[in-house]
């Protein structure tokens, strides 16, 4: 992405928290903290005072959805270009930070007992983004045939070992309620099919560079 | 199984080749070449062909198959 783009796109991100930060100070001060503190929208009806705060909020949402799709199509922009001139997308080694986001998913022990909340359970596929970690170490790598071979014989393998996981997870799952109680079945489920994916990501980057890692590590150069 | 054998190294030499300059007259990486003079890895039709005319040799001299 060009400098002049990624300054605009985080100005906007910076107006935006600036703009919750005020009208939250406006709905504190002016309008006895409403839409600020948690309310019953059961009941609620509109005041011009709650404007700022509507405002605001709407214009993060926008700011958010506008930035999901931005991302999206950039991504896909990357990897038409890497099928083009037949050199994998260049990602920075530090985005595998992220995979740190798959702790998020323990969050999931903490909502349940309080709300009944099992979403964030979902979360642990995030551990799948530690790939990118090695995605990032074969950045700008010419792919030729050889190199496309591994690509495919390591998405095979992390899809086998992926799907056999979930094929026992399921037989077990399937025995009926764990622990008495059919709801944690859900937990499980939703637990280790999350797992289960974020390992398939995982996998298809680390075979990859294993197979890639293997092959330089045997080899004498000339 | 056919046991597969690669004379590479050998029509490589001959042309006084390094296997980056071959590695970029075919299109592939210097691994590849590597890979294909130890007999550890089946070049594609397309592949072997280009070899077979980068070093001027038949295909089959190059790769044999017992």
């Amino acid at each position: 992405m060009k400098t002049n783009k990624k300054k605009i796109w985080i100005g906007c991100g910076i107006l935006c928290v600036l703009s919750v930060l005020l009208s939250s100070w406006y709905a504190v001060a002016y309008n006895d903290s409403r839409l600020v503190v948690p309310m019953d929208f059961k009941d609620y009806v509109f005041d011009i005072k709650d404007l700022p705060m509507i405002v605001s909020l709407s214009l993060v949402c926008v700011y958010l959805v506008a930035l999901f799709v931005m991302l999206f199509i950039h991504a896909g922009k990357k990897q038409r270009q890497a099928v083009e001139t037949g050199v994998t997308r260049k990602i920075n080694p530090k985005l595998g930070c992220l995979g740190v986001l798959g702790f998020l998913g323990f969050a999931g022990f903490w909502t349940y007992p309080v709300d009944g909340t099992v979403f964030p359970f979902a979360f642990f596929l995030f551990f799948g983004f530690f790939g990118f970690y090695y995605e990032g170490k074969m950045s700008g790598t010419f792919m030729d045939e050889r190199f496309r071979e591994n690509i495919a014989h390591a998405k095979l393998k992390a899809y086998r070992i992926t799907f056999g996981v979930m094929i026992a997870a399921l037989i077990i799952l399937c025995q009926g309620k764990l622990f008495g109680n059919l709801e944690y079945t859900l937990i499980a489920a939703i637990i280790i099919l999350s797992l289960a994916l974020g390992l398939g990501i995982f996998l298809s980057e680390y075979l990859l560079f294993r197979y890639d890692h293997d092959d330089q590590a045997e080899e004498g150069g000339e | 199984m056919a046991e597969f054998e690669c004379r590479l190294k050998k029509y490589r030499q001959m042309k006084e080749l390094t296997q980056e300059q071959l590695a970029e007259k075919v299109g592939v990486r210097r691994e590849t070449i590597m890979r294909l003079e130890k007999a550890q890895y089946n070049p594609s039709l397309k592949l072997a062909i280009d070899i077979s005319r980068a070093v001027e040799a038949p295909i089959e001299e190059i790769f044999v198959f017992k």
